[in-house]
């Protein structure tokens, strides 16, 4: 998947991947194609590229250039440079010389960025790293929710469709905003 | 705590720990605590040059993530690397994707990530499974996402060494391309971990031995540096097994 989303970000048509020859992916995937390599000869399995309508990522912080630092444990950078169209969550907004990679950023230019959404504590529940951590409690809750239909719709009426606004959801979820 | 009875999952991270070679350069993706704490340990003890890459680990300093770690596989530079499945087969053959039919599943799951490329492109790959039972080990996956060894691709690299489990150490045999019974921990008999796998484990006419006992060095540097440290990567699964501090 990372090397069809270097494929996206580079425009190339498609790509040599290693791995997934003699797997029961060929068995599901047609579009995946097993290929000669006209170097060695050697077979390889070849896929198209990924490249997303939209994307939306997290980012630690951005400017209004559209230039973002995300988590260099993730590969949002690549995403970003994929997708036709990328959406920016960030923690907090600064004036462009102030967006700098630091100890766990990755620099994205506001090249491969067309929107920048101000939310702090946006990756809620999940963590954001060195800003704050997951929310364990509200994990276990959502993860019991998720088991069954009814309670699942639960959740999405009293979280995610009954809050008008980012702030209230903050507020509902107990935080009272970015800490 | 140092009195504390030995849980199972620290039976598992010493014996895998035992099974790392000083000097190899060795990395874990997600949801590996076990391993994590494996390499710890190892680089504590019998190896201190060993290379510990560890994902999600705030000291490792890379810039493309996953990316970034697939890259060092791809050009053969990961000696070890550790993997895990829903259901594993007699062959090695490793499931990630669904239990059932691929179309109409009992079971969807998240699928198998960068397991494929990795168990061919790792040197050698270890198996970590939370449980041992007869759902686990079964004579067949009911999808491969990865085999175990393929002498058929020229350019794979690595083959499956050992599948540790909570009741026992089991190795992969490349000359029968079959997974066997290596070793069993204290409390676990032969019978009981044949009892719960859903193949064979070839050990007819073979004598298969108790692991040497965890030792106190072992168990102190685990519960001392190593969980400090491993506390930083994966907060939740400390928690679990040495409780909350």
């Amino acid at each position: 998947m990372l090397l069809g989303l270097q494929a996206g970000a580079c425009g190339i048509p498609f790509t040599p991947v290693i791995g997934l020859l003699n797997s029961d992916y060929l068995k599901i995937r047609p579009d995946f194609k097993v290929m000669k390599d006209p170097y060695t000869g050697n077979d390889y399995v070849v896929v198209p590229p990924i490249v997303p309508d939209v994307a939306v990522i997290h980012a630690f912080m951005g400017d209004r250039t559209g230039a973002v630092i995300t988590d260099n444990f993730r590969n949002d950078r690549l995403l970003a440079m994929a997708a036709k169209k990328t959406i920016a969550v960030v923690e907090k907004l600064l004036e462009p010389d102030e967006v700098t990679a630091g100890k766990f950023g990755v620099y994205v230019s506001s090249f491969h960025v067309d929107a920048v959404v101000v939310a702090p504590r946006g990756a809620h529940p999940t963590g954001c790293r060195g800003v704050y951590p997951l929310d364990r409690a509200h994990m276990a809750e959502y993860m019991s929710a998720a088991k069954e239909e009814g309670s699942f719709q639960s959740y999405l009426e009293k979280y995610i469709l009954g809050p008008e606004n980012h702030e209230q959801y903050l507020e509902l979820v107990g935080s009272g905003g970015a800490r | 705590m140092t009195n504390a009875a030995i849980h199972p999952f620290e039976t598992m991270i010493v014996v895998i720990s035992r099974l790392v070679k000083n000097g190899e350069m060795a990395a874990t993706g997600t949801l590996s605590p076990i391993p994590a704490a494996a390499l710890l340990l190892a680089k504590q003890t019998h190896a201190p040059d060993l290379v510990a890459m560890i994902y999600g680990d705030p000291g490792l300093r890379i810039t493309d993530g996953l990316h970034e770690f697939f890259g060092l596989a791809h050009r053969g530079l990961l000696d070890l690397f550790f993997l895990s499945g829903i259901q594993i087969d007699r062959r090695g053959n490793i499931n990630l994707s669904v239990i059932g039919d691929y179309e109409k599943p009992k079971v969807r799951l998240p699928g198998g990530a960068g397991t494929n490329m990795l168990s061919m492109m790792a040197k050698r790959i270890i198996l970590f499974t939370i449980v041992h039972n007869a759902r686990l080990f079964v004579p067949q996956v009911d999808f491969v996402n990865a085999r175990s060894a393929d002498d058929s691709i020229p350019w794979r690299r690595g083959t499956l060494s050992h599948v540790v489990t909570p009741m026992a150490r089991m190795k992969y045999d490349d000359r029968n391309n079959a997974i066997v019974l290596d070793a069993t921990y204290p409390g676990h008999s032969v019978t009981d971990v044949c009892a719960v796998t859903g193949f064979d484990l070839g050990v007819e006419g073979r004598d298969i031995p108790q692991i040497d006992p965890i030792t106190g060095e072992e168990l102190s540097i685990l519960r001392g540096d190593v969980v400090a440290k491993l506390r930083e990567i994966y907060p939740l699964f400390c928690d679990m097994v040495w409780g909350a501090v």
